[in-house]
């Protein structure tokens, strides 16, 4: 064996905790498994509990994401209890979901992903940084170093406009079953106005550009961290009484391009290289997992998940390019490039959204009694395809399953050896010399935007954009 | 609760006398303020800890921060800091040796960093800990750190780098008690720090916690060393009176004018409020730029401080007396 086995481990900024190990050969990457190395065990968390606390429960499944969970759990308890939701509560809802997305890709963009290709300031936290392949001039890169810090500041706004109507930030408590318990008073309207312009400013200003430069000086990563072209997304801002209506499509798109609806009952999960067993104290009928730390051969806490038995990559770049924002390839540059186009896409869309708000009293009704004992919901969050599936009893959660985001991007291999989104975008990258591994790798799995818990095509995002034929 | 802040004020360092610096006595009081615009102690920290450095020629304080069990809710709310912001916080406050979330080296220089660190800072770091503790299993549901020979799981991290710290803080409530990462039926065995370490930890606990008690904290640490702790571990600071207490619709329950349903104005007790029993200053500190707080958005406080969060608040909905049950 040739081949020369590294462990890129912590895998640092990013949202939990990540292993990476390698197997070089000949100045390539032959082999990656991606481990995931935390689990806390929602799914048996959620059970035994009163089916209405998913959507706080659930919410503390990510930090940075947590606004994801609620809406979806809120979304299953709409179906649940056959709630209608007025169109002040949709506004709101989507108000708070999309300032959720800009906190997550402006610290994506900046916190984590950035010190990737811009030289940092030695000191604390960003010493020892190591950065083997700096390209860009020194104008440019303290420009962007000051960035960092506005961007900062930036994401904290975002969040202010999630607490402004959600009480809170991470795990809000207003989006809840029924609509949105605040009242969208003209105080509140005109703050989140004044503070989404802001952040609008900076986004235009300063991520753009950010991007725009970052993607032309490295312009060698729209080559590199490439996936296979099968994209899913469930689709993202609900209306209507009934949440029937989307904003932005759901979708899967493979090689040829062609959308095609995604159907819940063609996803299948598989345990070959996890951590997790078949409990054996379960019928058959009724099959049960178990965690099983010292399974032999298993490297992660992900499981592997399929739909119509390929992995799909999912994320802004999927929910982009089926959408028609972009039509880019399937690269790392692509994946970072169309993070930050649909940031800016999020801060026009809020400034809409607030202007449609009808100050008046809290949209929210709640029924109380359940009109059905299972219900799967699906969304859209920050890192791509999100579900939640509650199967009850006299409103008590006899089981309840969520599939992440994390869980299609990092998917291990699956029984058949078949690799990951993630896993296939590290494998086959040549890595010119050995100093350069770790930044090459890191590159390329940031871009997924890693959350643990859960060229030349370029579009000019200033004149190519559309955004007035999905106004609502 | 009542709280006997006296024994506090009398501790003021030798090194403070006659000096311009602010007080440990009005840092105190500048973290309790109740009623004014809810900015005070966030706007005043900054400038109090660069004047304490300037004065004393003071080093920031060098920070170790773990990631253990949790959803990473902290660090982010943590980035929420306003006066200072976080970057602020990181240029002059503290200097943060290692953070898997925030730190530039990746691989194994993270983990150099980390040695190095420890080693060279022995007995004068702060050990932050955000997230519970698994020891199930030999502690292998987290794992921080892999090398090609071995894992570092989150036990073996927190006992070394517990032993060598001169202050441990567990950031939010997975961290000080378990927290969500615990919660029934608890398969990974997650506890808080204070189960795993034979020494005193500071609690700074909330689901997750407001970055004003973080960084409060942090800055006490710096400036005056250790604060007074509640008998949960926590800085009677932030966490020494009840939600209830403070609450602006206190006097809808004291005179029995209960909520119907989520959305209404009046107190959230029937609809399962738990400030009554639950330490903590949301009603006049609020949160994000101190813009809003859950019973303001018209639900019931969730007691997400609390020792027993979240088993013993839910059912969230259902009144105190209701709790704890299925």
């Amino acid at each position: 064996m040739s081949k020369k086995r590294i462990v890129f481990s912590p895998v640092t900024r990013l949202s939990g905790l990540l292993s990476i190990e390698l197997f070089l050969d000949h100045g390539q990457i032959a082999e990656a498994n991606a481990s995931s190395t935390m689990f806390r065990g929602f799914e048996w968390i959620m059970r035994d509990r009163h089916v209405t606390d998913a959507v706080y429960m659930t919410q503390r499944v990510c930090g940075i994401c947590s606004t994801a969970h609620g809406a979806v759990a809120s979304y299953l308890l709409d179906e649940l209890y056959d709630n209608e939701i007025q169109e002040n509560a949709q506004y709101l809802r989507n108000i708070m979901y999309a300032a959720d997305f800009i906190q997550n890709h402006l610290r994506h963009f900046y916190l984590f992903s950035m010190p990737d290709f811009v030289r940092m300031p030695d000191y604390p936290p960003f010493h020892g940084q190591d950065l083997t392949d700096a390209r860009l001039s020194p104008g440019d890169n303290q420009r962007l170093v000051e960035h960092y810090f506005e961007g900062i500041k930036a994401s904290q706004k975002s969040h202010e406009i999630l607490a402004l109507f959600g009480g809170k930030a991470p795990h809000q408590h207003s989006f809840l079953h029924g609509g949105v318990s605040v009242a969208p008073t003209v105080d509140k309207i005109t703050r989140a106005l004044s503070l989404i312009a802001e952040i609008n400013h900076f986004v235009k200003n300063s991520m753009l550009p950010d991007t725009n430069l970052i993607s032309r000086v490295y312009n060698d990563y729209f080559r590199i961290g490439i996936t296979p072209r099968r994209l899913l997304s469930f689709g993202l801002f609900k209306f209507g009484e009934k949440n029937e209506k989307l904003l932005w499509k759901s979708g899967t798109i493979e090689d040829n391009n062609k959308i095609i609806l995604p159907q819940v009952d063609l996803i299948e999960e598989d345990i070959a290289y996890s951590w997790f067993a078949i409990d054996e104290n379960k019928s058959l009928d009724n099959k049960e997992l178990k965690p099983d730390p010292y399974k032999p051969g298993a490297y992660t806490w992900v499981k592997s998940v399929k739909y119509a038995q390929q992995h799909f990559e999912v994320g802004p770049l999927a929910r982009m390019i089926i959408n028609g924002y972009y039509n880019g390839g399937t690269s790392t540059m692509d994946r970072i490039y169309a993070r930050s186009l649909e940031t800016y896409l999020l801060t026009e869309f809020i400034q809409q959204w607030l202007k449609k708000l009808t100050p008046g009293d809290p949209p929210i009704k709640q029924k109380t009694t359940p009109v059905k004992n299972k219900v799967t919901a699906v969304t859209d969050a920050m890192r791509g395809a999100l579900l939640h599936s509650a199967y009850i009893e006299d409103e008590q959660v006899l089981k309840y399953d969520i599939i992440t985001p994390t869980v299609w991007n990092f998917s291990p291999k699956d029984k058949n050896g078949q690799r990951g989104p993630v896993e296939n975008a590290i494998v086959n990258t040549n890595i010119p010399s050995s100093d350069m591994l770790f930044t090459i790798a890191g590159r390329i799995v940031r871009s997924f935007d890693p959350c643990i818990a859960c060229g030349t095509h370029v579009i000019d995002c200033n004149n190519n954009l559309n955004i007035t034929h999905c106004e609502l | 609760m009542v709280i006997n802040y006296a024994s506090n004020h009398t501790i003021i360092r030798e090194t403070y006398k006659g000096s311009v610096f602010m007080e440990q006595q009005h840092f105190a009081e500048l973290c309790q303020k109740l009623n004014q615009q809810g900015d005070n102690i966030s706007k005043s920290v900054l400038d109090e800890v660069n004047k304490y450095r300037a004065q004393y020629n003071k080093k920031k304080l060098p920070v170790i921060w773990i990631e253990t069990n949790d959803s990473g809710d902290n660090n982010i709310a943590f980035l929420n800091t306003t006066y200072p912001y976080a970057g602020q916080v990181f240029t002059d406050m503290i200097d943060l040796l290692y953070s898997n979330s925030f730190m530039a080296a990746q691989g194994k220089n993270a983990l150099n960093i980390l040695e190095q660190a420890a080693e060279k800072y022995k007995g004068r770091f702060t050990l932050v800990v955000e997230g519970a503790v698994p020891v199930k299993d030999n502690g292998l549901y987290n794992i921080i750190i892999r090398t090609e020979n071995r894992s570092i799981t989150a036990l073996e991290a927190v006992t070394w780098l517990g032993n060598l710290a001169e202050y441990v803080v567990a950031m939010g409530t997975c961290g000080s008690f378990g927290g969500p990462s615990s919660a029934r039926p608890n398969i990974t065995g997650s506890m808080g720090v204070n189960k795993i370490l034979d020494r005193e930890v500071i609690n700074v606990s909330g689901c997750p916690v407001n970055p004003d008690w973080f960084v409060g904290t942090l800055a006490h640490l710096l400036m005056y060393g250790k604060p007074e702790l509640d008998d949960l571990g926590r800085p009677t600071l932030f966490y020494g009176y009840t939600v209830h207490r403070h609450c602006q619709r206190r006097s809808y329950f004291d005179r029995g004018n209960f909520a119907e349903k989520l959305g209404d104005i009046e107190c959230m007790f029937s609809l399962g409020c738990m400030g009554p029993r639950t330490g903590a200053d949301c009603p006049y500190r609020q949160w994000i730029n101190h813009v809003n707080w859950p019973v303001k958005a018209n639900t019931p406080c969730i007691g997400c401080t609390n020792k027993d969060f979240p088993d013993g608040s839910s059912p969230f909905f259902l009144p105190l007396d209701k709790k704890g049950k299925k």
